[in-house]
Formats: structure tokens, sequence, C-alpha cells
């Protein structure tokens, strides 16, 4: 049933993609409307909720002390991981770690550990015997499509708005996390034959490759992953790197206007 | 329990640490259809606890040998969320969760008309984004108004509430300090309409009285929790959405 459903999808995609059509009416770089709230849960120290069309998605972040690695004595530690649980799609069946979870819990992680938004060696507190490991968990709680940019943002903006405990932790008066500019991911799916932005449910049913660029406040590229069957060409990224560029820097606004009210 | 005597729960004015008195429920708050890709959801807020419950089903059976010839199971997974409590949980099933599943899933079994779908399996997905003590009552609650929202034919809803004690005193809807340090906890699941009980746990000490004066507050909050349930459920589908 469900195998059946693509092949039908697939070729309504394709006589869309003749007149450049999507199936929701969008353009082919237009996003859906994304709505972003922070600090919305109790408990964690900094948490961030992005809904985008029927996606759903939580991050959260905790902070625990733990001996540094013996090679980087002086530095904290910071984890990013996802969870795709049976919650949010009929697909996902319950079990350990999914590739696909695991897959979009690390991209997300390159993506904000590489754009260096946060200063590990901050995270020291006593070198070689105690730093702040921090974790990010994503919670997808209704995967309706792209859902790697809603799980970016979301850690991100989370991120951005999370305390460290140290009260708690009896190692000093508690501190706003210091998280310098952010970094925002954009992802594309070919559908029927080309690159659309932010794809949605359908899209990725029907649809082939995806592509997720994250990008920090100054455009420089901070991960990159190319996922599913398919091959693109240089011509071909070097038109969806552009549209990234803008699509990014909305979204970095967002962040920033969410901050400031 | 641990900790009991060394920490003050009620002040000297009779109420509680946070000013409620001692048969006041902390406030709830529903929504159902929140989950789009589920065929029926809910949320729950609670006090500070946050858990949403997604329904999908009635589906086929899998694997085979769970599948009943004469009904439908119900397959229920309880979950924390890693960042929803003071200390990151580990992600995954732990004994807590599995045995909560277990018990929700059959008090939702005892509702559920299941006969009405022999050989398949209903999944319910609770999810606990924040905890703030109750999770497991408060993921009943989401569940029994995600089965409805699901249009699941069902005997009654179910409510979660629970009662506790401390300081000697039976209060309604222990907060975390009063989980923490209270002397005992009595968690049900009330069917609103029938006044019958299709879930019970309980740990601490309790006189026959004290039972007694809890369930008393546990049926008073389930009639009120009801209240927000099926408004949830109205507003719903009131307003001409699907």
């Amino acid at each position: 049933m469900v195998e059946l459903v693509p092949t039908l999808l697939r070729q309504e995609l394709a006589r869309l993609a003749e007149s450049d059509a999507r199936l929701d009416g969008r353009g082919q770089w237009d996003g859906r409307e994304v709505d972003l709230q922070i600090n919305c849960l109790y408990n964690a120290e900094g948490s961030a909720k992005v809904v985008m069309g029927k996606t759903i998605v939580y991050a959260g972040v905790k902070f625990e002390l733990r001996t540094p690695w013996p090679d980087r004595p002086a530095q904290g530690s910071l984890m990013c991981s996802a969870e795709l649980r049976p919650v949010a799609h009929r697909k996902y069946e319950p079990g350990p770690p999914s590739p696909e979870s695991i897959e979009l819990g690390r991209v997300v992680d390159r993506g904000i550990r590489e754009s260096g938004c946060i200063d590990m060696e901050s995270l020291c507190i006593v070198p070689g015997e105690k730093v702040w490991g921090v974790m990010i968990d994503i919670h997808v709680l209704s995967d309706g499509g792209n859902i790697f940019d809603a799980c970016g943002l979301a850690a991100i903006a989370a991120l951005r708005t999370a305390i460290v405990p140290a009260e708690r932790f009896d190692v000093g008066e508690d501190y706003t996390l210091k998280v310098k500019g952010a970094p925002i991911m954009a992802s594309f799916t070919r559908v029927g034959g080309r690159y659309v932005y932010d794809p949605s449910e359908e899209e990725e049913l029907g649809g082939d490759e995806r592509i997720h660029i994250t990008l920090g406040d100054d455009g420089h590229l901070h991960s990159l992953q190319k996922g599913l069957r398919g091959v693109f060409t240089p011509a071909e990224f070097a038109e969806i790197f552009g549209v990234a560029h803008l699509r990014c820097a909305e979204l970095r606004k967002l962040v920033a206007l969410q901050e400031g009210n | 329990m641990a900790g009991y005597g060394d920490v003050k729960l009620l002040r000297d004015d009779g109420l509680r640490l946070d000013g409620r008195k001692i048969d006041e429920m902390r406030p709830v708050t529903i929504e159902a259809g929140i989950l789009p890709a589920a065929d029926g959801s809910a949320m729950v807020t609670h006090g500070l606890n946050v858990a949403v419950a997604a329904v999908y089903g009635p589906m086929e059976a899998h694997p085979r040998k769970i599948q009943r010839q004469d009904r439908a199971v119900i397959d229920v997974r309880y979950n924390m969320a890693p960042f929803s409590t003071s200390d990151r949980i580990r992600p995954g099933f732990n004994r807590r969760s599995r045995e909560i599943s277990k018990v929700t899933a059959e008090a939702l079994e005892s509702v559920v008309l299941v006969e009405r779908y022999p050989r398949s399996k209903i999944r319910v997905e609770i999810e606990i984004l924040a905890a703030e003590a109750g999770t497991r009552c408060v993921g009943l609650t989401a569940a029994a108004v995600a089965l409805a929202d699901a249009g699941i034919p069902m005997r009654d809803l179910i409510v979660g509430v629970a009662s506790g004690k401390v300081e000697g005193t039976v209060v309604l809807d222990l907060d975390k300090a009063e989980d923490n340090y209270g002397q005992a906890d009595l968690p049900v699941g009330i069917l609103p309409n029938t006044g019958e009980v299709a879930f019970l746990q309980m740990d601490g000490d309790l006189s026959p009285e004290e039972f007694n004066l809890a369930m008393e507050y546990n049926f008073k909050a389930a009639a009120e929790i009801h209240l927000v349930m099926v408004d949830a459920l109205k507003r719903r589908y009131e307003g001409g959405e699907n």
C-alpha cells in the first residue's frame, strides 16, 4: 500500500515540476511559514519549539559535570542528538536509534559544533578535572517533512536560551551560556527532477536525494550532507547554495526577533 | 519515604508551599488534535507538566504473535524526553517506563471498545516533555483525549489524577517537592461518567481513612479535569476543522 503511493505521487510531482509548480502551491524556493517559540519547557535549561507546516519539533538543553577528554583537558563538550520516536509518524518504529535519527542528530551537531558558536574552553571549570558537558536533545513530535531544518533551528534556538545551572551543581552562580552567532540549516530535496527548498512530507515521499547546508552568520559553510539515492551537478549546487544564504538569513532574523521579545 | 520529616511541605497558614489549598489541583489545560501526522493527538499541561499523546491506528497488528483473534491490542509507549527532568534522562526504555506503559495500556483497553477491531493494533505514544510529578496521570489523560480525537469508540474517557499524603495530611495532586518528600502517592485513572476506576497504583503509607479521603479528592479532581477534556474535544470538532 505504502509502496504504491510514491509511484503515483512521483508522476504527479513530475507533472507539476514541468510548470514549476508544487503540490501545496509554493514556489520552488519558498519555505513554509515557521513558528518559533523559545524557553517553552520547564526543567530544560534552554528550550525551543519549531512548527513548520505539519512538522513539530522540540529541543531541550541539559548540562552535566564530567571529566574532560584526556587530549583536551581544558575543554568542555557538546553533544547533539535527535530521536525519531514513533510518536512522530506511523512510519517510525520503536527500538534503538535508527540510522536516520543518528544521521539527523549528527548533521545538526556538526553545524553547531563547527560554527564555533560555543567556546569549548569557556565550559572548563577545573582543567583536567571538571568541565561542563552540554547536551542538546531534539525530539521530533510530528514529521510533516523537512525535519532537518526544523531540528537545526530548534537546536540552536534552544542553545541560545540556555542558562548554565552552576548553582544546582555547586560550582558558582547560574549564568547565561555564551553563544556566538546562530548557524542555520537549509535543506533541499530533488522533486520532479529539480531541487525545491523545504520539502513537504509528500515531496519527500515522492522525491529523490536531499542536500542539507548549514551556514554561519558570515555565510560560511559549517556542515554539508547529501542523503538518499541520487546525484547532482556543481551548477545545481551553486543554485541552491545561493538560495540557502537567503533562507538562512531570514531564519536567523526570526531567532533574533524571538529573543528580542 | 526519603527525607520525610526534614522538609516542611505545609505552611503555618495550612496552605501548601506553592500556595494551594490541600484539596486544590494545579491548573490543567488541554488541546486536542495538535499533531498533524497522527490519527488522534492531545497535549495536556498540568501545573508545569507537559504531556503529548499520539494515536495511530487501528492498524494491522505486528508482530503476528501479539494479535488477538477477538479484539484489538493497545500498544502504549510512555516515554520521558531527555530534557524533561532536572537531570538528563538517557534516551530509551527503562523499567519504570515499561511498567507505566503496561498498566496504562491495560487501563485504556478497559475503556476502548477493542472487540470492534479484531486482530488489529492501536498505537498510543505518550511523550513527557516536562515533568513536575504526576506524569503518568497527565500522560493517561492525554492518551484518553487522543483516542477520542482519533474517533476510536470508547465506553468512557479516563482521567488521570493523583492524591497523596504530606506531613500526615492528605492532599490532592502532589507537586514535585510533595512527591519527593511526601509520605504517599495514589495515582488513579477514573472513568468520569461511570465512576469506575481503570488505573490504580500507590506507594507509601496510607490508613484506610486516608485512602478514602484521597480517593474522594481524586474523584472531585477527575470531575473538574473531565470538563476540560470535553471542552478540548468540542473545540476541536465544533470549529469546523475536519
